[in-house]
């Protein structure tokens, strides 16, 4: 059983545009019985009326070396994570929540609304927003063909 | 790797005796007392003879467990030394045997994780002592398995010739709960928070 006791942070929100990479440090408190290495990973988040989102494709993750101290021992740890574009499957515009744990354990902390991403260009969006009526389009365009083809084939039966 | 020592105090027997309480028993009455170890307030049932702890509004008998006046950290490698000892009165008895256990203390008893046997004898003593005159040890060495809830710990004795008690029904146990903070090979993390964030 792991005793987490999560303090009160003061982070304050900063600005990034995507592309860039994030530095996220942490520090805690330890005990283990041998010399083992643990995985930190960070990453950021959004929130809507289902819960909280981890936005997976920007999550970073390294290892942190932790000696065997059988007393509370300071710990500390860094992790990067890239703020990757929306158009290569990434982040959107917006407001988001850092998230950062360590793997395999209940240690987490996490605070809202601190990383403003922006940098996405809209030409993408817009090529988003347009793609099922460009699709619709095509399709009509396959359809109308077929069906005059069809429609000269039934004529000349009739004659 | 270190050597961390826990006593326990198996408190006065009566090994053989013509059934007299020792004095400090022999004094209890009905009443709310004060455990000078834990600082616990216990109330004291002569018609049962036993010590109670008020738990959520539920009188509680109070059993060979007790919780721990202090902690011992350890880790897997580390060697652990228990010592008992008990004021004793009575005849040599030799090839006593000490019960010396770690485990996880829970509400179906106690799961017996770490189990040593050591044999010690006793010596004829006809006046009742003042203090502890009976001592014994036992040195565990913390294996890497260990189980981070392998936090209790008890002793028991029983044997000898002539015998004191049976294995299953010796009176004379005592053990402590949480008494162990153990290292385990998964960590422990507390305190956990970010410290910073920034752009590289």
């Amino acid at each position: 059983m792991l005793d987490i006791a999560l303090a009160p942070m003061a982070l304050e929100p900063k600005t990034f545009t995507v592309g860039q990479k994030v530095r996220v440090t942490v520090s805690f408190k330890y005990v283990v019985g041998v010399n083992t290495t643990v995985k930190l990973l960070a990453g950021p988040y959004y929130t809507n009326l289902f819960g909280k989102h981890l936005v997976s494709s920007c999550v970073g993750q390294a290892d942190i070396e932790l000696a065997a101290s059988s007393s509370p021992a300071d710990g500390t740890g860094t992790v990067d994570f890239i703020l990757i574009a929306k158009s290569l499957g990434g982040i959107d515009n917006g407001t988001y929540g850092l998230r950062v744990w360590i793997e395999d354990t209940n240690a987490v902390a996490e605070q809202d609304n601190v990383i403003i991403v922006s940098g996405n260009t809209s030409g993408g969006d817009m090529f988003t927003s347009m793609l099922p009526m460009v699709m619709m389009l095509m399709m009509v365009g396959m359809i109308v063909p077929l069906t005059r083809q069809m429609g000269e084939q039934d004529e000349g039966v009739a004659e | 790797m270190t050597m961390k020592t826990l006593e326990l105090g198996l408190k006065a027997i009566r090994v053989l005796q013509d059934g007299s309480d020792p004095p400090e028993e022999a004094l209890l009455v009905p009443g709310w007392y004060v455990d000078p170890q834990t600082g616990l307030r216990i109330y004291y049932d002569p018609g049962s003879a036993k010590f109670y702890t008020l738990a959520g509004g539920v009188y509680i008998p109070l059993g060979y467990m007790n919780p721990a006046p202090k902690q011992v950290a350890v880790a897997p490698g580390d060697r652990l030394k228990v010592t008992i000892s008990f004021k004793y009165t009575g005849p040599a008895i030799t090839g006593v045997t000490g019960y010396y256990c770690l485990g996880v203390n829970g509400l179906f008893g106690f799961d017996e994780k770490l189990v040593q046997r050591t044999t010690f004898n006793l010596p004829q003593v006809t006046s009742p002592p003042s203090s502890p005159n009976v001592s014994d040890s036992y040195t565990f060495t913390i294996p890497t398995g260990i189980g981070t809830n392998w936090d209790d710990i008890y002793v028991k004795i029983f044997g000898g010739s002539p015998s004191i008690a049976g294995e299953a029904t010796t009176p004379y146990l005592f053990g402590y709960e949480n008494a162990l903070t153990i290292a385990g090979v998964q960590p422990n993390i507390t305190e956990f928070k970010i410290a910073d964030f920034a752009k590289v």
